[in-house]
Order: structure tokens, then sequence, then C-alpha cells
């Protein structure tokens, strides 16, 4: 072993990348709270465990079997239907808006029609669980902390599903039973039983096994990443939708064409069960008051009771009643399949008719609109996701997406926000609770008042708004969506679906009061499904080792038998290798998504979506007017950038290693423990092994090689190299819709999953730790040269290129205290995106409190924190995503 | 009501009530398959409803048409 004073070089890997956070924190800047209702609606949503039940897939499924022939779609609607009318009502005091996803507060459930596999695989072991299960002191339920909402682990009566989803004993018998009854049937089987038949298919398994792909598209999450659109129910309401129905049906019966006829009844059929399931919820209200000795509420409930059967056949009368209704329908697709992502778009334009109304004839006040709105916070914010285990903790963090926009462009090219989006920004930072997260989609006609309370809202550490670019999205959705006709018009009508995922949009003609209000609202199908998440650092490694997981020795691509000889041998093995695995996963994805159509069609959804109801074709049938929106999403992109500069300029250029000692170094980790060995996922917490020396020098050239994220043109070329040819690549794969595919860079949680399986990588990042987050952001501790620095590196290409850029920044508190320091903040922004950039987001926190929160997580139950597109509880985020947020640099200067 | 898998709200004082806990003297059984003349019981944990369906004892049954109470 080489001694440490015989090298020239220092023995702290913390040197590289930024301190260790110690001291005293400071906190955020003071903000007001939610009214005191909500208060006591946050508090019980603190104090409540996400839980699941087997009342909806158990109507659905005796339904569904009832039906065995029947027509599949209308099969499905009546299968929906009796899952939507046998749904037990909860309605907790103090609620003034009504209805949830299940009995439960933060309630959610298996839907085995999309894949029953992992109950069936542990079925044995949820038994076990069953068997073991007695009865629960309170000392066991209140130990729960750790985890915040999560059921981490099995406790009394409830057992623990991955560690995130409570369930009842006594429900796990009829569920394993449930499951069984999809053994073979559910989208997960047949779509597998018929992506066998893609040449290749063997390849896809083993990327899939060495976790180079995140997880599969079409009965994961099927649908979301997309914008709702509220539109019909809005202007017509139930009936006049079931109206609609029957005249169209009327109109196809019997004339070729059929799957129209079907279409229109199973949308008829599905509708009449959301109005079961509203009107026992207005029963349940109604129940509820009469119970009620305290004459305020028992008002509130009869109010309830009220307008919900007045939604349940009629279009809004009011603001209450429009947000009312506007919560029903994203429910109801939320119950529709496994979904993440379901934006509810530009909220306070859509709404904006109804709220002016009222304003004008004196029924509403501004202090009201903020408690209804953080009630929507409140509601938004208990929605969980039961998709695959995998997807849920993996990607998701548990989040579930719901982005609502502010500003943009109206119709005609002018300012969009307006003062009910004032009010929406400001019962965000008084109601600060993870959904929805926020957008401001930065034009510069906004008004500055108005970016100012977007600035100030982002300030006070929510994480949200993110700051996106109107204009680069503008110029995506042009590009790729000319060709099914959009025009300047509509593509000013977008928001974004999901965390980040631009998405397309329409104007429809709402009527209020004998004045029409052209409302956006989304008019595409989910804008992120396809090929999910490639790791492109772990590709990089198959490269080096000659198409072989070296994790696991299993083989992944065929030996590509080159010498890498050069860098750009190199270069051009990545890029065969990358376009092997989208090719495969594109085939087989498309198999997936096209069983899901067959299958389990969505109806509800496809029933909001411009053009369905009118042309009669659901989403899978290319009913929507823009329907382009397949996409292949990466992941690691800067640690991949990072990695070919470092080989580029160590190994080929300056020769001061060559690959094969690279390639023993990073079998080494660069003599360092392994992080799934340490516990610690950022590069600035690990530890060495005894014989770490050997190869220091070397991972000391790995790391003082270009680094993205400093304006350094080394680097920042290979970048732009990387950007342009993934772009340009995706288009040569065709989606199931018979278009084009197109890039998509966001991280979600991604980048601590695929980061744990990926050796040491040549930009000297070790063994099992996180990647860089987002798309843009620079690698934790690596950007030293200032915040305009980086924004240089990031908008070096054309960011219009791909659905999405992901910046996140990590700004001191004190940088951006006070107004000037709001304004200083909002310029920096502006000059951000001014450069083509397409979205920053910011953590405003004191890294010393994450740590210590880390320590001490019952302290913070309510401490939020930005991931990568979406806004979390810091309790109920994994270690790997904690440790990498902690790592992040912190900016304590941003003039 | 339950409000998660661990616990609930009495509808009448709105105190919160673990499952596990000793009910008070206003309990009134829950609206549940195993209260239900249709249901019979095979095994622990699940039973038949009307002969013909799978069901389970512990199943709200507020919501069902065909719910008579024993």
């Amino acid at each position: 072993m080489k001694k440490e004073n015989d090298l020239e070089c220092t023995t702290e890997i913390y040197n590289y990348y930024g301190a260790k956070p110690e001291g005293g924190f400071l906190s955020r800047e003071e903000k007001k709270s939610a009214t005191p209702r909500v208060e006591k609606a946050r508090q019980m949503y603190f104090d409540t465990k996400s839980s699941a039940s087997v009342e909806f897939p158990y109507w659905y499924t005796r339904r569904w079997e009832e039906l065995e022939g029947e027509v599949q779609i209308i099969r499905r609607a009546e299968a929906l239907k009796s899952g939507f009318e046998h749904l037990t009502p909860a309605i907790l005091p103090g609620e003034l808006l009504a209805m949830r996803k299940a009995n439960y507060l933060r309630g959610s459930y298996p839907m085995p029609w999309m894949s029953e596999g992992f109950f069936l695989s542990k079925e044995d072991d949820l038994f076990k669980e069953v068997q073991n299960a007695g009865k629960a002191s309170a000392d066991e339920v209140t130990t729960m902390g750790q985890g915040g909402g999560n059921v981490t682990k099995s406790v009394g009566s409830v057992i623990s599903i991955a560690g995130k989803f409570g369930l009842r004993k006594e429900e796990m018998p009829i569920l394993i039973k449930v499951a069984k009854k999809w053994f073979n049937k559910s989208v997960d089987d047949i779509g597998h039983k018929y992506e066998q038949l893609v040449p290749g298919y063997g390849t896809k398994e083993e990327i899939m096994r060495a976790v180079i792909c995140m997880f599969d598209s079409g009965y994961t999450l099927p649908q979301g990443r997309e914008v709702m659109n509220y539109y019909y129910p809005l202007q017509f309401g139930i009936e006049g939708i079931k109206d609609i129905c029957k005249e169209k049906q009327a109109s196809v019966a019997g004339v070729p064409g059929m799957d129209r006829l079907y279409f229109y009844k199973s949308v008829h059929t599905m509708l009449e069960g959301l109005q079961a399931w509203i009107l026992n919820y207005a029963k349940e209200a109604k129940f509820m008051a009469s119970l009620e000795e305290n004459a305020k509420q028992k008002d509130e409930y009869l109010e309830i009771a009220e307008r919900l059967e007045w939604l349940s056949k009629n279009r809004p009368r009011t603001f209450h009643d429009a947000l009312q209704l506007l919560w029903i329908f994203h429910v109801a697709v939320l119950n529709e399949d496994p979904i993440s992502g379901l934006s509810p778009g530009r909220v306070g334009q859509v709404l904006y008719p109804f709220w002016k109304q009222d304003m004008d004839k004196g029924v509403l006040t501004e202090e009201k609109t903020i408690e209804l709105l953080e009630c929507m916070r409140m509601k938004f914010t208990e929605l969980d996701c039961f998709a695959s285990m995998g997807v849920v903790g993996g990607v998701l963090s548990g989040n579930t997406f719901n982005n609502l926009c502010v500003g943009g462009l109206d119709k005609d090219g002018n300012s969009a926000a307006n003062e009910l989006e004032m009010l929406i920004l400001e019962s965000a930072m008084s109601c600060d609770v993870p959904q929805p997260t926020l957008s401001l989609l930065y034009d510069e006609k906004l008004p500055e008042e108005f970016l100012i309370k977007g600035v100030e809202c982002t300030k006070i550490g929510t994480g949200y708004p993110a700051w996106v670019n109107n204009r680069v999205a503008m110029e995506f959705l042009l590009n790729n969506f000319k060709k099914e006709g959009m025009a300047l018009e509509e593509a000013r009508a977008w928001a974004i679906g999901g965390c980040l995922e631009t998405s397309p949009g329409s104007w429809m003609p709402l009527e209020v009061n004998g004045e029409t209000y052209y409302i956006p609202g989304g008019s595409a199908p989910a804008t992120s499904v396809g090929v999910h998440f490639i790791s492109l650092p772990k590709v990089l490694e198959a490269v080096l080792y000659d198409g072989l997981d070296k994790r696991t020795g299993r083989r992944v691509y065929p030996a590509h038998g080159s010498k890498l000889e050069s860098y750009n041998d190199i270069w051009n093995v990545f890029k065969h290798y990358f376009s092997i695995t989208v090719e495969v996963l594109t085939l087989t994805n498309n198999i997936q998504h096209d069983i899901w159509g067959k299958i389990s069609p969505s109806i509800i959804n496809s029933m909001l979506k411009p053009d369905c109801l009118e042309v009669g074709k659901d989403i899978s049938n290319k009913g929507c007017r823009y329907n382009r929106t397949f996409n292949v999403e990466i992941c690691g992109g800067v640690n991949l950038v990072n990695s070919l500069a470092s080989i580029k300029k160590n190994v080929f250029e300056e020769k001061n290693f060559s690959l094969a000692e690279l390639k023993a170094a990073i079998d080494a980790n660069f003599g360092y423990l392994s992080a799934l060995e340490t516990g610690s996922y950022s590069l600035i917490e690990q530890v060495k092994t005894a014989n770490y020396t050997d190869w220091l020098k070397i991972h000391k050239q790995c790391l003082d090689a270009p680094k993205y994220g400093n304006d350094d043109k080394y680097v920042d070329d290979l970048f732009k190299e990387w950007q342009i040819w993934f772009s340009k690549m995706c288009e040569n794969y065709i989606s199931l819709y018979n278009e084009p595919m197109y890039s998509c860079q966001i991280s979600v949680s991604t980048h601590a999953p695929m980061g744990a399986v990926t050796l040491a990588t040549a930009d000297g990042r070790l063994c099992g730790t996180t990647f860089a987050d987002g798309s843009v952001s620079a690698y934790p501790g690596s950007d030293k040269n200032g915040p305009y620095a980086l924004f240089n590196s990031a908008t070096c290409y054309d960011h219009s290129l791909s659905q999405n850029s992901q910046l996140n920044m990590k700004i001191h508190p004190s940088v951006v205290k006070g107004r000037e320091g709001s304004r200083k903040f909002l310029e920096m922004i502006k000059a951000y995106l001014r450069k083509g950039a397409f979205h920053a987001q910011f953590n405003v926190v004191d890294s010393r409190m994450l740590k210590d929160a880390q320590k001490n997580p019952e302290n913070y139950r309510g401490l939020m924190v930005r991931v990568a597109g979406f806004t979390q509880y810091w309790v109920e985020l994994g270690k790997q995503i904690q440790d990498e947020v902690i790592a992040r640099t912190e900016y304590e200067q941003i003039g | 009501m339950n409000t998660d898998v661990f616990k609930g709200i009495c509808k009448r004082d709105k105190n919160i009530i673990n499952a596990d806990d000793e009910s008070c003297n206003h309990f009134e059984n829950a609206q549940k398959c195993k209260h239900c003349s249709n249901f019979k019981s095979t095994q622990a944990d699940l039973g038949m409803c009307m002969n013909k369906y799978d069901a389970y004892p512990e199943m709200l049954a507020v919501t069902c048409n065909d719910y008579k109470p024993r």
C-alpha cells in the first residue's frame, strides 16, 4: 500500500465535492398559516397512514366475471361502474370538498386487472404476516413516525405492503383470491405473452434485470403524465354528457365503424356509476348531518349533500360547485388505472369564469376562495397511487405528481395570469403541502407582480412553483404536433403533465352567464409512456465490459468485440448499445400498451379528452386530438457526459492511465467501500478501504477531469453532441400510435436505484451512489463556478429538441431573504430562462437543517424538499434520495 | 368511520379510536358482510355471498343493494 505522504494530492474526496454541512442552520423564511379548518385537516393528514383496501377491486372483479363474453369495453365500463357504486363514502368533519379515492383518507387499492403478479409471488410471505398478526398496542402504532405516512412494517392487524401501504390482515385472503382471478388475464400477463414474440426479447429481459431500464410502461402506469380536461362536465354536467352519448349512439348504431357505438355506450354506463358514487356521498353527508349537534357543521354537511345531488346531474352553478366537480372527475380518472402525474393543468384559468361570476355577484370573497383552494390542496395531497412496488418506491417516491400550472398565454397570445391564480399562489404558500405541485409557465408577457408572487412562493421552501419556459415548450409542441394540425394558437393551450412533461392542450368554449370563455385543457393521452428511464452510466458500463453487467456477470448486449482504442470507438459502441435498448423497449412496450387498450381501455379519461367524445374513439384508438405522445426517458446523463470527458482526456489525450487501468480502478471502487455497504449514497459520506491509496492518483485524475456545469467548453461540447444525437435518434422509433417518438429528460427518483446498481464511473463517482438528478443539474458539488456558469453549460444545446430539461438548484435561505432577495432571485431565474432554458426548480434550504432532519425525523414531519420534478415530505423519501438532496451544491451567492 | 388501517373517528364525538380498542356504549355495528344473511362463512376471513360470489366477512356493505341484516 502506498503511503499518503508519498502522494502529491489530497486524500479527502470532500475537497472535490464540497464540504460536509456542519454547525447550526438558518431556517427558511416565515410563512403565513393555513386557515384553522385546513390546519386541522393537515394535522389529521400527518397522523394518517397510507392505507389500501380491497373494496373497489372486489366489486370490479365480481362484475367483470359476470360479463364474460360481453364486448370488452362494455365489460370494462360495467366493472368500473360496479366499483364506483360500491365505494364506501367517507366525509371527514370540516371538509368543504367531499369524495375521495377509497374510504380511507390516504386510501388507494391494488388494480389486479393491470398486474396481479406481485400478490401471487408474495402470497406465502403475506400469509405468514397474517398469521403473525396480533393486536397492536398503542405504543406499537405510535412508533411508526419514521417514514411519515408510510406503513413501513407490519404492526398488529395491519400488513405492510412494500413498506408503503397498510392493509388490514382480514382483507389479505380475499385480495389473494381476487388476484388469482386475474392470473393470465391481466394486462401484465397477456402483454408479457405477446411481447416475447419481439425479436431480441431476451435482450430486453437482460436489460430489465440489469436495471438499465427501470420499469415497463403498459401495465405499470399506463395513463398519467398528462393534463386533465374538465370542459365537458363544466359545460354540460353529467346528464348533459349522457344526452350527448345517447344522441351519438343513435347516430352510429348499425353504421360501419361500430366501435363508436360501444364506446358511447360504455361512457354512458360509466357515468351511471359515477352518479351512484356521488349520490352515495350525498346520502352519507345527510347521515352525518343527522348525527351532528354543532349547527355550523350540520349546515356544512347539508350543503355538501345538496351540492352533490345537484352535481350528480347538472353543470355547476358556482365556483364552489365547479371546484367540487373538477375534483370528482379528477378522482374518477385516478380510479380507473394506476396513474401518476395526472395534472389538473391550468385550474385558475379553467375555473376563472365561475370565480369571476361569484365575485361580481358578491357571493364569494378572496378569503373564502383561499379557504376553498387550501381544501383543494389537502384533497390532492391525500392522493396515493397503488402501482407496482418498484414504481411507487423507486420512481415516484410515493408522490403522485398532480401539477397545477399558472401563467402562460391565453388563446390570443396575451398573458393568461389572473386574480384567481394569484390566490392559488397565496394558498400554496399558506397551505404548503406537496400537492398539487405548481409550475409557473414563464413568459415575458406575464406581469411583474405575478412573477414576484411566484418567487415569494418558491423561496419559502415549498419547492414550487417550478419555473418553466412557455416559449420553449410551444416550440417543442409545434415541432412535434404540426403534422396533427397544431397551430400557434393551440400551442398556447399547453401545460405540464406530471412532474415536467410538456403536454399539448386545446381551447374549449365554456359558456357562463351568456359569455364564452376559451378554457385550456389537455388534449392528448399520457405523454410519458413508451421507454421508461434508460440508465446512461449503466449503458456506458456495458460498453467498457464488452456487453456484460459486471455486477451480476450476466450478458446484456452482444459482445461488441471492439478493442476500444479511441474515444470514438467508445462513443460509437455506446450509441450502438443505446440504440439496441431503445429499439427493443419500444417494440415490447408498444405491445403492452396495445394489450392495455384492448383489455382495459380508458373510458373516463377518454370521455374528457377532446376529441374522443366527438369522434367516438377512446384514447387507445387515437381518439385524442394529439397522439404523438410516446417518448424515451433517460437518467444519469450528466454522469455519462462527465465520464466520457474523463475517458477522453485521461485515457486517450493525456494518457494518464490506460482503459485497463481505469477498469481495474472501477472494479476496486477506487479503494472505497460501496454505498450499499456504507448505507450512504452521496460522494461526501464514503468509507475508504485499507488499500485506497493504491487508487488515489487515478481517482483524483477522474475527479479532476472536466465536469459539466462549469461553463467548460470541453465537456459542454460532449454534452451538446449527446443531446443532439439523442433527440434525433428517438425519431427513428415508431410508437403504437404510428408516430415517431421524442426524447424526455427527467430523472424523477430513478437516479437513486439506478445509481445503486451501477459500478463506480469514470468521472470519479463511487459504486452504488446516486447519480446527478434531473437532466441539466450538475453532479452534486462539481459545479464550482457559480450559477451563471451552470446556466451556460445547461443551455449549450437547444432545449426545444426535447420534451423537457430539468435543472435543480439548492439556494441558501440567506441569499434570497426579504424583498431585495426576491428581486435578485427573480432576475436570476429570468436570466436562465432567457438563455433558452426550459426549466429550473429550487430548494431554498440550509443543508444542515436537512442533516438534522435525517437524524431527528420526528421533529420534521412537515418539512418538504424538491426532488426532481416534485415536492415531497422529507420523512417520506428514501435515504438514497435524502443523501443526494443534502449533497447538492448549495449556492450562497446568486448575484 | 375509518381514517386509515389503524384507526378511525367516532362520527358522533369526533374522537380518534384505534381499530383494536374496546368499543363505547354508543357503538353500532357497521353494515358488513358478516352481519348480512346472504353471507356464509367458509373459512377464516373468507365466505360466500348468495352462494355464488366469493366474499369476506369484514367487507363494508354500506352500498350493497343486496344487504339483508341477520
